[in-house]
């Protein structure tokens, strides 16, 4: 035995021990970056400003990333006074319904709330590394991109303190060292007071004005504060940020004729709203902030879906002939708008703010009151008649007879028929500051100077001019109804000047029996509660 | 040859050998004789004879026919043949020596393949079973798994769906341990890891199967044994004469079963009565009114075609032996336009270079040719619910772009079968082997194994501007071509030695596995037209080309030492070291022990005069094994691309995806088992039991992160999960005549399996469904309690206000309120058991082979029955329901309305079933043609899937709760085995 030993083990050991190397057991990474191979360099922090720009942007586009379907800013614009679902599904059937369905088990609400965290940890990720990062550029260099960051991640506890009231307050990157299961709800006073450094530094460190379409300016960071000032109850110094935008000549607003269509019939308050007139460098000085979508284009497929969920489905109304024959006499055309498959529509209050006044804002270039028969005509009619929406009717739902928005009119020029859109879109413009100056100056007692800021909307629009004794919230609510509708967060408005309950009952018809004051303010999803594992988080009173 | 005969010739053997030792004299000796299968009596090619305690040796050759010259008269020849029973016999002389062997399952010295090397069945100690010949070998297979299913105790196969490939299957041995981690068994091809589909592997190549389960067993594999090993090892070559053989069949298949869903007709009403005369579109209308209506699953399916055909060659002599096959199917499935075609070649090859060194090679060449996309079938195109009331075909015949012009978010089911597509793949696996036996030490050898598997498959599709997603795009092309490259190296080494009444075995290993993916794609859209179709990315307006690279090693060292006394008494001790890339920088490796015990009672003193036990033998086994099936870089955090623009020019973009977790290590699971192998009645009844407790710890699981944290998972190993369970098999000749025979072979399995802990605080996820005490496989929701009826107070529920119609759910917490307590586990995905039976009736040369399995005590969700799927505005089509109405007031469905069901209450039925597999009949006209030169002739005529009895209504049981998958097929074949 003894001599097999001496053969055996030397054996046994080599093969057993040969070639056992540790680095053959290293992750080979090539095809995986992570952060620290990216913010190595000034363009490595570009590059997650850009990932940062295409977050925003998906504001209006579906709530599961590269999704066509339940519009991410669905909470904000509908269940409100002037817009309503017009479709039964189980995301639109929340704001209509209320009640039961309006829980924190509503998967919407989660996609919303990952989306703005998803997004805040980005900018986290981008400032918190900006500062530790010992690169090679300037002072200047550096700030520039750490405000575009902060001003983001403000917009995004915007969106969170308005729809959910206090909400866990995190600045630091994730990583996975700091892993919590104890999250707490911060009081929403000192959520605030971190969006207004977030956007004094911003304001402070932005240029004015930019040659580059995707670069934040300072006008952005002036509305949000003025806007945050209204919120924290400081009209005063809201005045004073809504004043920097409505006095800056490079902010001024859009009052003539321009652009793209400028030679065909149209308003100035249109015009804005057009493909290839949306930016600052297009023409439109009014834009404080845009996003960018182009078709075949890698980065440019953002998917905003506006057009698909506001614009109506006239392609499915139908009209009888003579001979009591019914047929769909409108086909899906550029003209027409595109193709949209109306989930989101005005309510009937909404539409009545235009009856019988003139105002460009609800002009038939601002919407679609009417669409022409271009196929199929029924018997007695023919190609080129004109089919007129319902105008005194209430509201219903998977109703195609009934006007929509023409903002967002757009289709592809190879398909008309798909259905993202890739326009350029502005998401804030100095037409909405006006607005805030308006509230600002409401709440300082000089109603003069807010009906001053109105008039300055409804000379563009060549609408009546108001006076002082006009001015009340309710009448500044109508405004910025007719300015900005299915542009604002609605909902943000509302609840912030304390009338969205009051103002659903008495002009959504579809939501006004089932809305409560609970609604106000919406429930924390779910899964935040339930992943909360150590700490009971608290939930908004009522549900 | 009866097994009477046989024996009394052997025994005459064994006498004359008594009563002339003179003639017994200590000199070589040429023995020759026929082996033959004992039932068959057919000759048996390549059985292996040696003699014992020597190396080398011969192989029979196609008649069965062998010669070897042994030493002296007391030389014992050994006589080995996977999946038979070995025999010994002594020489006693010079001449004749014929031996019929014995196949079966679990006979005692049957060889089998236990990894790392081979071990009698008498002195296995861990739990390994083998797959019957017979669903192997006669069996018209056209891929692997079919023939596991049902077979084996402790072994699930699930068919997921139809399909020409037949890939859809889920293999799970003794039930599913780990959540995130593969459940799926290592599965060992020829002793090289195989990565591939099991529709790669010719199943007539293959010579037999064994199925690791226990952790004893799978420790040689421990890293990756937690689900299980199966075993595959293809054929051989033989000694003498090349034998040529034919294997063929031809099939006709047709769909099992298809939902009931409305007519047209009804689907208007159904429309009507639900949203309105108003929801009704002018094309649906005038659909209706033209009564022309598409029968969409017509036109989606079809009678199905499926042929194979094999040709091999077997043969070689005392140095080299070779096999070599060529093995080609063709498929056409029971959907419109989706097959599948293969053509494998295999080269197997042993050569005998010097008396102490063996080279082998074990190489398969295959090609896929899956090209055609079928009709689809889920999803709002699918055609099972496509809307009735729409125009499948345009005035000239093509399928419409838009069915339903009113709503062209429908493209048509029909469309992909109109998709310029192409899919082929190309694989190399081959696995070769050193063999050093060391002259100068008895028993010690040295085996070096190199295995190299390489896969290449391209897909092209491309839809032009004749279906809705490419006039969208104006051409979409998407390619993909993806390059698997997987090299493993082993260096075993074996010392086999026994001293006395000792035996010992000892192995170890040292080895190293890397496997490499690559993958380049390319999505092109916006082509100037269809003509060139595929072939004009260049030309393409909108262009996103894609890379992937993944890569994994693993580093393991290996040693198994078995000891057995005196055939008494046997011990297995193994220990495995792993190290994979997968795992963070620090726990990297893992150790995995395990000790088996096992005692042959039968072999026992006391035991000699008992008559009823043929074979009595107890197994105890104890060990882990572990789990490493995650993907590389789970590790790190990563970012993912979302690009942006500035302009017209793309601004690159990144945001984190992932977080990093530096800890990641091993899942570990921790079997014990008891099992018992019996033999009755001389081994006319044999059977195994085992009883098992695995218990899995360090579970990698993507734990849900608060949404706070802006990433919602991260892979961790936390939790535990436990399977606990009994399998029994038997097998026992019922009528052993001499025309007549019937044997029947069964299994029953139990396992229950459940999560045990998760994040450490006891508490359920219900974001992932997953709640501690319950199977992992779990669905939570409020229960069904029938329908709100006129005569109820449905102003004051316990629902609030509902109307008579809606639907009702279970108050199970009886609190008068309905709310998120009453929710509860609904059905079960777990069987209370599962059996398979095979029964096999011999009269003469006919034998009936009848397969049923059956699947009892689960329940699920029926997605059928729910009406979220026709969507607002009635868009898809529904199965039949008995609907309330005031005048039909029954409990079993709500009303016909989109507010009938408002918490989405879904229906629950039983999924059990029992299904008549295999139903075959075969003639053998082996006896008859054996004088024209034919060692076997075959015919035979097979129904597959022929009945499935179940309360389930919809698609199949087996298929899971969507039930929107490709149809079950029903086969009927007619096949020939021919060997010359």
């Amino acid at each position: 035995m003894t001599c097999y030993k001496k053969i055996f083990i030397p054996l046994l050991s080599l093969s057993l021990v040969a070639g056992c190397s540790k680095k053959e057991l290293n992750e080979d990474s090539r095809g995986v970056l992570t952060a620290n191979l990216l913010f190595t360099s000034p363009a490595g922090f570009q590059n997650a400003l850009n990932g940062l720009y295409d977050e925003v942007r998906r504001y209006r586009s579906g709530d599961i990333y590269g999704q066509i379907n339940d519009i991410m800013n669905m909470q904000a614009v509908i269940g409100v006074d002037d817009a309503y679902g017009n479709w039964r599904d189980p995301t639109v059937d929340v704001f209509n319904l209320w009640g039961i369905i309006n829980a924190a088990s509503f998967g919407h609400y989660n996609h919303v709330w990952s989306y703005l965290y998803e997004t805040i940890n980005e900018a986290n990720t981008i400032i918190n590394r900006a500062d530790e990062a010992k690169l090679n550029w300037t002072d200047a260099q550096k700030n520039n991109i750490v405000a575009q960051a902060r001003l983001i991640r403000a917009w995004c506890y915007r969106h969170l303190t308005n729809l959910w009231g206090d909400v866990p307050l995190t600045l630091q990157e994730s990583t996975g060292a700091n892993i919590k299961t104890d999250w707490e709800r911060t009081p929403r006073a000192q959520v605030w007071a971190a969006m207004r450094d977030d956007l004094v530094f911003a304001e402070a460190n932005l240029p004015v004005t930019s040659t580059d379409d995707a670069q934040l300016i300072q006008g952005a960071a002036s509305h949000y504060l003025a806007e945050l000032y209204l919120a924290m109850g400081k009209a005063d110094s809201a005045k004073i940020e809504a004043t920097k935008v409505t006095t800056n000549p490079a902010y001024h607003l859009v009052t003539n004729r321009y652009g793209v269509n400028a030679a065909a019939p149209g308003t100035p308050f249109t015009d804005m709203f057009l493909d290839g007139n949306s930016l600052r460098s297009q023409g439109n000085t009014e834009a404080l902030w845009t996003v960018q979508n182009a078709l075949n284009l890698n980065g440019g497929e953002g998917y905003n879906i506006m057009r698909r969920y506001w614009a109506n489905r006239y392609y499915s109304l139908t009209v009888k002939g003579t001979d009591g024959k019914t047929t769909s006499p409108i086909q899906v055309v550029a003209a027409a708008g595109g193709r949209g498959i109306g989930r989101l529509s005005p309510t009937r209050w909404m539409l009545n703010l235009f009856k019988g006044i003139q105002d460009d804002r609800g002009s038939n270039f601002s919407w679609h009151y009417y669409y022409t028969m271009n196929t199929n005509p029924p018997k007695g009619f023919k190609i080129g008649d004109t089919v007129r929406l319902d105008s005194t009717g209430a509201e219903k739902l998977s109703n195609p007879n009934w006007p929509s928005t023409a903002k967002w009119d757009w289709s592809s020029p190879t398909n008309v028929l798909i259905d993202p859109q890739y326009n350029d879109q502005f998401i804030i413009r100095t037409g909405e500051t006006y607005l805030l100056l308006a509230e600002a100056d409401y709440d300082l007692g000089d109603k003069q100077g807010a009906a001053d800021a109105i008039n300055a909307l409804r000379a563009r629009a060549h609408a009546a001019a108001v006076t002082a004794g006009d001015i009340t919230i309710d009448f500044i609510l109508d405004e910025r109804a007719k300015e900005l509708f299915s542009e604002e967060d609605r909902r943000y408005v509302l609840v912030r000047t304390g009338r969205w309950l009051d103002r659903v009952k008495a002009d959504n018809k579809i939501a006004a029996p089932n809305v409560q004051a609970r609604d106000t303010i919406l429930p924390i999803p779910q899964p935040v509660i339930d992943a909360n594992r150590t700490k009971p988080m608290s939930q908004n009173p009522g549900y | 040859m009866s097994m009477s005969n046989c024996l009394l010739r052997l025994s005459s053997l064994f006498f004359l050998s008594l009563l002339f030792p003179g003639l017994l004299l200590a000199q070589s000796i040429v023995v020759k004789g026929t082996v033959r299968d004992q039932a068959k009596n057919e000759p048996l090619a390549g059985v292996t004879v040696q003699v014992k305690g020597a190396t080398g040796g011969t192989t029979t050759d196609s008649l069965g026919h062998y010669s070897i010259t042994v030493p002296d008269r007391k030389a014992v020849l050994t006589f080995n043949y996977v999946g038979y029973t070995a025999q010994e016999q002594t020489a006693n002389r010079a001449g004749a020596l014929d031996v019929a062997l014995a196949a079966s399952t679990a006979s005692l010295n049957e060889v089998v393949v236990v990894g790392y090397g081979t071990q009698k069945r008498r002195d296995i100690t861990g739990s390994v079973v083998s797959l019957d010949h017979s669903r192997l070998e006669n069996m018209p297979n056209t891929n692997f798994a079919q023939a596991l299913e049902g077979a084996l105790p402790g072994v699930s196969v699930t068919t997921a769906g139809g399909g020409a490939e037949g890939e859809n299957v889920n293999i799970l041995i003794r039930g599913q341990k780990s959540i995130k981690a593969t459940t799926g068994p290592l599965v060992i091809l020829d002793g090289i890891p195989y990565n591939g589909s099991f529709s790669d592997i010719n199943p007539t190549d293959i010579a037999s199967t064994e199925i690791l389960k226990d952790a004893s067993a799978a420790a040689i594999y421990g890293s990756r044994g937690s689900n299980g090993v199966i075993l595959i090892t293809t054929k051989r070559g033989s000694n003498g004469k090349p034998v040529i053989s034919y294997d063929g069949f031809a099939a006709e298949e047709k769909i099992a079963n298809l939902p009931s869903v409305l007519t047209p007709q009804q689907f208007y009403q159904f429309k009507v009565t639900r949203e309105g005369q108003a929801s009704v579109t002018t094309s649906e209308q005038a659909v209706y009114d033209s009564k022309k209506f598409p029968n969409w699953l017509n036109l989606a399916t079809q009678n199905g075609s499926k042929e194979q055909h094999g040709l091999s060659i077997r043969g070689g002599n005392t140095t080299t032996k070779y096999f070599a096959s060529v093995n080609y199917l063709d498929t056409k499935g029971v959907a419109v336009n989706d097959h599948f075609k293969r053509l494998s070649t295999r080269i197997n090859l042993e050569a005998n270079l010097t008396k102490w060194l063996t080279y082998g090679t074990n190489t398969s060449l295959g090609y896929d040719n899956r090209s055609g996309l079928p009709a689809t079938f889920s999803g709002d195109n699918g055609a099972y619910f496509f809307n009735p009331l729409t125009t499948a075909y345009d005035s000239a015949g093509n399928p419409t772009i838009y069915p339903w012009p009113q709503d062209t978010h429908f493209a048509n089911p029909l469309a992909p079968t109109l998709a310029i597509n192409s899919d082929n793949a190309y694989q190399v696996f081959t696995a070769n082997y050193l063999l050093v036996k060391f002259p100068f030490i008895p028993g010690l050898s040295y085996r070096l194994n190199t295995g190299f598997e390489y896969n290449q498959r391209r897909t092209s599709t491309y839809y032009g501007r004749n279906t809705a997603d490419g006039l969208a795009n104006n051409g979409d092309l998407s390619q993909k071509n993806s390059n698997i490259n997987n090299t493993t190296i082993e260096n075993i080494v074996t010392y086999d030695r026994t001293f006395g009444k000792h035996a010992i075995n000892f192995t170890g290993l040292y080895s190293y596995e890397k496997d490499l993916t690559n993958v380049d794609s390319l999505d092109a859209q916006q082509f100037p037209s269809d003509a060139l179709t595929a072939y004009q990315p260049n030309v393409a307006l909108a262009l996103q080309p894609g890379s992937a690279y993944a890569k994994r090693t693993l580093i393991s060292q290996m040693y198994r030492l078995n000891y057995s006394f005196d055939g008494r008494y046997l011990l297995t001790v193994t220990g495995r070291r792993d190290g994979s890339s997968v795992f963070g920088a620090n726990n990297k490796y893992a150790f995995f022990p395990s000790v088996a015990l096992g005692w042959n009672i039968t072999n026992e003193n006391f035991m000699e005069h008992n008559t009823l036990f043929s074979n009595l033998k107890l197994r105890l086994s104890y060990g882990s094994n572990g789990n490493q099936a995650i993907s590389p870089y789970q590790t790190l955090a990563a970012l993912t691309t979302r690009n942006y623009i500035d302009g017209s020019l793309t601004a690159p973009g990144y945001i984190p995806s992932t977080l990093d977790n530096p800890d990641l290590h091993w899942e570990t699971t921790n079997t014990a088992n008891v099992g018992i192998d019996f033999g009755l009645l001389k081994n006319r009844i044999q059977g195994t039991l085992d009883v098992y407790d695995a218990k899995t710890h360090d579970l990698l699981l993507d734990r849900q992160l608060s949404p706070v944290q802006g990433i919602s998972t991260i892979t961790q190993n936390i939790g535990k999960t436990e399977n606990r369970g009994i399998e029994l098999s038997i097998g026992a000749v019922a009528i052993d005549q001499k025309d007549f025979t019937w044997s029947l072979s069964g299994n029953i399995s139990m396992n229950r399996n459940k999560i045990v802990e998760l994040y450490g605080d006891g508490k359920n996820d219900t974001l992932n469904n997953w709640y501690i005490g319950h199977p992992i496989h779990s669905d939570l929701g409020y229960k069904f309690g029938g329908v709100w009826q006129l005569t109820d107070d449905t102003l004051h529920s316990n629902m609030g206000q509902v109307h008579p119609g809606q639907a009702k759910i279970k108050d199970l917490n009886h609190d008068g309120v309905i709310n998120s307590y009453d929710r509860t586990i609904l059905g079960s995905y777990q069987p209370s058991f599962t059996w398979g039976l095979a029964n096999t009736f011999k009269y003469k040369a006919i034998s009936l082979y009848v397969f049923v399995q059956g699947v009892e005590g689960t329940s699920q969700i029926n997605n059928l029955l729910s009406e979220g799927g026709v969507q607002a505005g009635v868009r898809h089509n529904t199965v039949i329901k008995d609907w309330w109405t005031p005048t039909n007031p029954t409990n079993s469905y709500w009303i016909n309305n989109p507010q009938s069901n408002p918490l989405d209450v879904h229906i629950v039925q039983s999924n059990a079933f029992v299904r008549v597999k295999d139903m075959m009949l075969s003639y053998d006209f082996s006896s008859l043609v054996s004088k024209a030169g034919m060692s076997r002739l075959r015919l035979y005529v097979e129904a597959r899937n022929l009945f499935t009895f179940t309360k389930w209504k919809g698609l199949d049981p087996e298929f899971s709760s969507t039930q929107q998958q490709m149809p079950l097929q029903k086969e009927y074949l007619v096949g020939l085995n021919v060997s010359f």
